[in-house]
């Protein structure tokens, strides 16, 4: 045979052989399941190490898992996606050969989930002098509370008053002509403010308080007409577009948004920062807001069980959690603590009128519509 | 009779020497090629599966995606605006470079080359803080961030929404692949012999400029520049913090993917981030590769194109440079320079509000934290020594991989297997038209159902980092190997020398210029660190400095000291990045063709 046409053949061969045989549809396939609970879990070997899944969170400083280290003679080592849906998405990805114990990061608008498919093993750490806030919506054994706070809407004080502009006291304000181009949302599809702040909405309109009337997606629909601004993420919605908070003094400041969402203790955080001074403040508007719980949980199929749960308790203890507004730039979960008077943080951090309404149940059962619903409303093109 | 013996023992040992050597280069293009397609091939079998669609339904389905119509529109504009500008800007330069004598020309070359491999955040920071409120363009009225002033005014003119975000991008673009223009240009120019140029302007073809310009330098120069502009338009087309950061209000393909990216692959949830990594992942594919095609034959004829002089010889010809020369020149290197300045001021400023006002104070404080790692989990000192060890890992695989990839290009051109040598050379930019995203989850997905282990190992970023450079080795080899003088090796067999000392003398003294400058491009592709991408599974104790950068500005920066540290750490990466550099230049060859 020509020597030509042999190696054409060789390299077909190889090809075509690594691609059928290994990986065949059948062969991928078993990897899913029907029932999301009832596909295998390979437990991940163990290594001595524990592994943790989640997201840049600033407080996690080589000087605090030393102490971790320490205490427990733990060797710690992190995997980082870019936010909470990231955390999600890999422990959905690997979910038959997870490749963490831990997991720090996903809120109550991603547990459901999480708990649905099965990707959290229980935990054995107690909940006692936890806030009865931080334990509404989830007070089950597979994840625990680690940090909270209230999403909702800021404003920039200044640029209203410049622009004579009046304070919204309800959000279909917002669809009026002033507001026209003036608000920046995180896309909900993204990011986990943006996801919310849609419950938020969800609960708001299903609520109509007051004379309010139609329905989430017809105001989601009202303010992208409106020329709201989508992004993928709170960073590029608050440090590019809105002019209240501390991306007006960053490079890349686009301006333009009066209003965003954002958590509404985030103005004392702004304050913190900059000796006591802020222009941003929150719009406490009842049931605008959603109370955000970022939890932490054990990973199904985790090899490192024992020392996941020494990571939970020292992550909740009083020492290490008491710092959250420091760490995290949230609230501790832990009774009798509260945001630093240093600079204004707890002056400058409204209460938002929260209702309890969006349950870990109503979650499970409609976030998925809820997200198409929000897609379709701002398609407007 | 020890004649015939020796000429026996010749015939024998001749054609099994050649067979090992054959079977080493087919086991190396297959490791390559099921290294770089398998993960890739993996990850679409994994979305036909989620999405149920076919490979067709996926191509023609791409018109429900969400945002791909728009997308796509964008990237074509902008990878065409950016290769043009990158001509626009980049071909002065490279004429005026390369028809003087320069003093320290391995420095200007140096500082002209840097921003290609650039991590692109540091470029997007540096050009961010170029174009900011208080910046130098907004003082003379442009201003192309909040679009006002004479941006104002054509957007409103012309109903173009945004055209200070693409302005401002495709400048960023041109400044990333400037040194294209010059790589592939100047050595061309610079060893032309000059008599050429003097005949013909004596020749009735080459009386006025118009008829020199179309005689002789697009002849000349045409491939070398379409060469370097298609390559513009690849790297712009699959552009992604650069856009995220300049133009956010837009979207490429590559950035619509990444925003979908995680979600994607698994079966019942989110299957919309499955249906449109698939869609915009294949069509993505389908024209990077013709791209790559249209590339690979522009090189072809750039290679081959003319005899060319000593260098040295034809830039002492051209004399000093003139006043024009140096002019433009310097506004390159200012060009060049003012994105790194502008980071590296950055990284000693910090903000400071005092009663509402905002001032910004001069501090170290960015440089402390960034040694301490007290705003992260990581300090600049072992993040360094992290991507020190990584790149020094990618470089042992991917310049021997690449190397032997080139010489087997070289091969099966000389032994008349054309179409092979084609395809092969095709094949060795496979790496740059496969989406990142899509072999992150290839790799994840492959490494999950047969070695989750393997997820453990710490030297496992090193194998995007492989992928991704061993095109630009074969891309700096092939040319070295093409202008080898083939004489020199058969002196060598006449002298009776041994193969190995045949192959050194013949052969290696002739690519180690070549193979110092591929080896700096991938010490410096694997510090630009593009791995962090490519691999959805990133371990912290791995970090290397350009995601310390990365994790670092994509914090929330309600702390002011976040912005000056994550300028330190990305200052570090440019120096380190320069001095490679710097390095690379001393051992490129006068006559070094192309070799980015």
């Amino acid at each position: 045979m020509n020597s030509k046409i042999k190696a054409y053949l060789f390299f077909t061969l190889l090809l075509t052989s690594s691609v059928s045989g290994c990986l065949s549809e059948e062969a991928l396939e078993s990897l899913e399941s029907e029932n999301p609970c009832t596909s295998e879990i390979q437990v991940r070997e163990s290594d001595g190490t524990l592994k943790i899944l989640t997201y840049d969170i600033a407080g996690f400083s080589d000087e605090l898992i030393a102490q971790f280290t320490d205490q427990t003679g733990v060797q710690v080592e992190f995997i980082r996606t870019d936010d909470a849906g990231g955390i999600l998405d890999q422990m959905m990805l690997t979910k038959s050969a997870p490749l963490a114990d831990l997991m720090i990061g996903l809120d109550n608008t991603y547990l459901p989930t999480a708990i649905q498919n099965c990707l959290l093993m229980e935990h054995s750490v107690s909940n006692e002098s936890f806030t009865t806030t931080s334990m509404e919506f989830y007070d089950g054994p597979l994840a625990l509370p680690f940090d909270e706070g209230d999403v909702c809407l800021n404003y920039d004080e200044d640029a209203l008053a410049a622009a004579n502009m009046s304070v919204p006291t309800s959000l279909w304000n917002l669809t009026e002509a002033e507001w026209n181009g003036k608000m920046t949302f995180p896309s909900p599809m993204t990011s986990s403010p943006g996801r919310a702040f849609l419950a938020a909405t969800v609960d708001y309109f299903a609520n109509s308080p007051g004379n309010e009337s139609g329905n989430m997606s017809s105001w989601w629909n009202a303010v992208a007409q409106n020329g709201a601004i989508f992004t993928s993420g709170w960073t590029e919605s608050y440090v590019n577009y809105y002019t209240g908070g501390y991306g007006e003094y960053m490079e890349g400041h686009i301006g333009g948004a009066y209003l965003t969402v954002s958590y509404c203790h985030s103005p004392g955080v702004e304050a913190y920062f900059s000796e006591n001074y802020t222009h941003s403040t929150s719009l406490v508007l009842p049931r605008a807001s959603f109370h955000q719980v970022e939890y932490t949980g054990i990973i199904n199929g985790a090899a490192e069980v024992t020392a996941a749960n020494q990571f939970i308790e020292f992550l909740t203890s009083i020492e290490v959690n008491g710092n959250m507004p420091d760490y995290n730039s949230m609230y501790s979960v832990r009774n009798d603590t509260d945001l630093p008077e240093t600079n204004g943080y707890r002056y400058h951090a409204d209460q938002a009128n929260v209702s309890t309404a969006i349950t870990q149940h109503l979650i499970e059962q409609n976030m998925d519509d809820w997200l198409e619903s929000w897609q379709n409303a701002v398609r407007i093109n | 009779m020890i004649l015939v013996a020796g000429a026996t023992v010749k015939l024998r040992l001749k054609p099994s020497q050649s067979q090992v050597q054959n079977s080493f280069r087919t086991l190396v293009v297959a490791v390559f090629l099921i290294g770089t397609m398998l993960p890739f091939v993996y990850a679409f079998i994994r979305l036909k599966m989620v999405t149920g669609w076919t490979f067709w339904q996926a191509l023609s389905g791409f018109d429900t995606v969400y945002g791909g119509s728009e997308a796509l529109r964008f990237t074509l504009l902008e990878a065409f605006a950016s290769s043009m500008l990158t001509v626009i800007i980049g071909l002065p330069i490279a004429w005026f470079l390369s028809r003087h004598q320069w003093k320290r020309i391995r420095l200007l070359r140096a500082f002209l080359a840097v921003p290609f491999v650039t991590p692109a955040i540091v470029a997007a920071m540096g050009f961010l803080s170029l174009i900011r409120q208080d910046g130098i363009l907004t003082k003379i009225g442009i201003d192309l961030r909040l679009e006002e002033g004479v941006i104002g005014w054509f957007a409103e003119v012309s109903g173009w929404q945004h055209p200070g975000h693409f302005i401002a991008l495709i400048t960023a673009h041109a400044w990333f692949n400037l040194s294209l223009m010059i790589r592939f240009v100047e050595p061309t120019l610079s060893s032309l012999d000059p008599a050429w140029e003097e005949q013909l302007s004596m020749l009735p073809g080459g009386k006025t400029r118009i008829s020199r310009l179309k005689n002789l330098w697009i002849p000349v120069i045409g491939p070398a520049v379409l060469c370097a502009a298609s390559l513009s338009f690849l790297f712009s087309f699959t552009s992604f913090a650069l856009v995220k950061w300049l133009a956010p209000t837009s979207h490429t393909l590559e950035s619509l993917m990444a925003e979908a990216g995680s979600s994607a692959g698994i079966a019942g949830y989110r299957i919309e981030s499955s249906e449109l990594i698939y869609s915009v992942a294949l069509l993505q594919f389908l024209i990077l590769l013709l791209t790559l095609w249209i590339t690979a034959l522009l090189q072809k004829r750039y290679s081959e194109r003319l005899s060319l002089l000593s260098e040295q010889g034809v830039r002492k010809h051209h004399g000093p440079p003139s006043r024009l020369a140096k002019l433009v020149i310097l506004l390159g290197i200012l060009f060049t320079l003012l994105p790194f300045v502008s980071v590296l001021i950055s990284s000693f400023q910090a903000r400071k509000i005092t009663n509402g006002s905002v001032k910004y104070e001069w501090t170290l404080e960015g440089w402390s934290n960034a040694w301490s790692g007290d705003l992260s989990t990581m300090g600049v000192g072992e993040a360094m020594s992290n991507s020190i060890i990584y790149a020094l890992c990618t470089l042992i695989v991917a310049l021997p991989l690449g190397w032997i990839l080139a010489s087997t290009i070289f091969k099966l051109e000389q032994s008349g297997w054309s179409k092979s040598s084609k395809l092969l050379d095709l094949a060795c930019m496979l790496p740059l038209a496969i989406s990142a995203l899509m072999v992150g989850l290839g790799v994840l997905l492959g490494g999950l159902r047969w070695y989750p282990e393997m997820f453990n190992w710490f030297l496992l970023p090193v194998y995007p980092h492989v992928l991704l450079t061993v095109p630009f080795v074969v891309r700096v080899m092939l040319p070295a190997y093409h202008s080898l003088d083939p004489g020199y090796t058969e002196q060598c067999k006449m002298l009776n020398l041994s193969p190995l000392r045949t192959w050194h003398h013949g052969t290696f003294m002739f690519l180690r210029g070549p193979a110092v400058v591929a080896g700096s491009l991938t010490l410096a592709f694997s510090l630009g660190e593009f791995g962090a991408s490519w691999l959805l599974v990133r371990s912290g104790t791995w970090d290397t400095l350009s995601i310390v950068v990365d994790q670092l500005m994509s914090r929330p920066n309600f702390d002011p000291l976040i912005h000056p540290t994550a300028m330190a750490a990305a200052t570090m990466l440019m120096l380190l990045t320069f001095a490679l550099f710097l390095l690379a230049e001393r051992f490129r060859a006068h006559d070094q063709r192309s070799g980015f």
